[in-house]
């Protein structure tokens, strides 16, 4: 019988799996932007984007636009493959029931 | 295999992925008010032109329509992810707008725009090519026919009569900037209705 896949652990969270297909989908996203698409605290969600930053995929920016400041974010090359890997080993594992 | 605890768990991250790439896809720019502002502008420089001298009459026009819709853009905008598609869109109506400045421009200085026949063809023929564009990449049939108008615009004004050429011009405006903007206005007004309710 073949192994099945185990799933990245630091993906499969739900806030960071949020993030990080909202991420997917866009070049470049706002703090506050992803706080109102997730529904999430800022406490929360920062916490979650640093462990996320801190595994490499996603990457900050921050800067002011208008002397107020901005906090970017982007999906970066490892956190996209992890992240494709992530959605195939669901797929794997979730097999015929898909 | 898993249980199917497990693959109810699964599923419910496959689903979460699904909605949270069509939320970061999602077009959620505002495009409504952009056509209307133009759409009067262009009325304004026309009642303008036709009072005044229309060498100011232009370029001081779509100057302050540039300069208005640069500074609404950045404030509504601000927080708003950049996408591929929504820097393509932007990249085509800037690039328009910046090569009908320079050419009216011009052409206004040289002396050479004396013909409003071909100031009409011209104009119109360019916002048909940014019209069918956008249309074309975002896939969407009604700025296809706004493309069509413009492009009808620019070949009657080759062909028709001073009054009749002008006359398909701001009719054309009227369509394809203040009829379209304001449907727009409309549809975006009800899909943020829409998206409160499903909140």
């Amino acid at each position: 019988m073949p192994e099945l896949p185990e799933l990245n652990p630091v993906i499969h969270g739900k806030l960071r799996l949020a993030l990080l297909s909202l991420l997917i989908g866009v070049e470049e996203a706002e703090f506050t932007w992803l706080r109102a698409k997730t529904d999430s605290t800022d406490g929360n969600l920062g916490a979650q984007l640093a462990k996320l930053e801190e595994a490499g995929y996603v990457a900050v920016e921050k800067k002011f636009v208008q002397r107020k400041p901005q906090t970017l974010y982007h999906i970066t090359e490892a956190g996209r493959q992890a992240f494709l890997e992530y959605v195939q080993a669901l797929k794997e594992l979730l097999g015929a029931a898909i | 295999m898993t249980t199917n605890a497990e693959e109810l768990e699964l599923k419910d991250r496959l689903s979460l992925i699904e909605t949270m790439i069509a939320e970061g896809r999602r077009t959620t720019e505002r495009y409504g008010w952009v056509f209307v502002l133009w759409g009067v502008a262009y009325y304004i420089a026309i009642a303008w032109a036709s009072i005044g001298p229309d060498y100011l009459a232009w370029p001081i026009t779509m100057t302050v329509s540039a300069a208005l819709t640069g500074i609404i853009f950045s404030s509504k905008c601000r927080k708003r992810p950049k996408t591929t598609i929504s820097r393509a869109m932007a990249s085509i109506w800037i690039a328009m707008g910046i090569s009908m400045f320079v050419l009216f421009t011009a052409l206004g200085w040289s002396g050479k725009l004396e013909d409003n026949h071909i100031f009409i063809a011209i104009a119109a023929a360019m916002l048909g090519t940014a019209n069918a564009t956008s249309s074309m990449t975002l896939k969407w049939k009604l700025q296809f026919v706004c493309a069509l108008i413009w492009w009808v615009t620019a070949a009657v004004s080759c062909f028709g009569s001073a009054s009749r050429s002008s006359m398909t011009f701001l009719v054309a405006i009227f369509l394809c900037q203040i009829v379209f903007g304001i449907y727009l206005i409309i549809a975006e007004a009800s899909q943020r209705g829409k998206a409160a309710l499903h909140a």
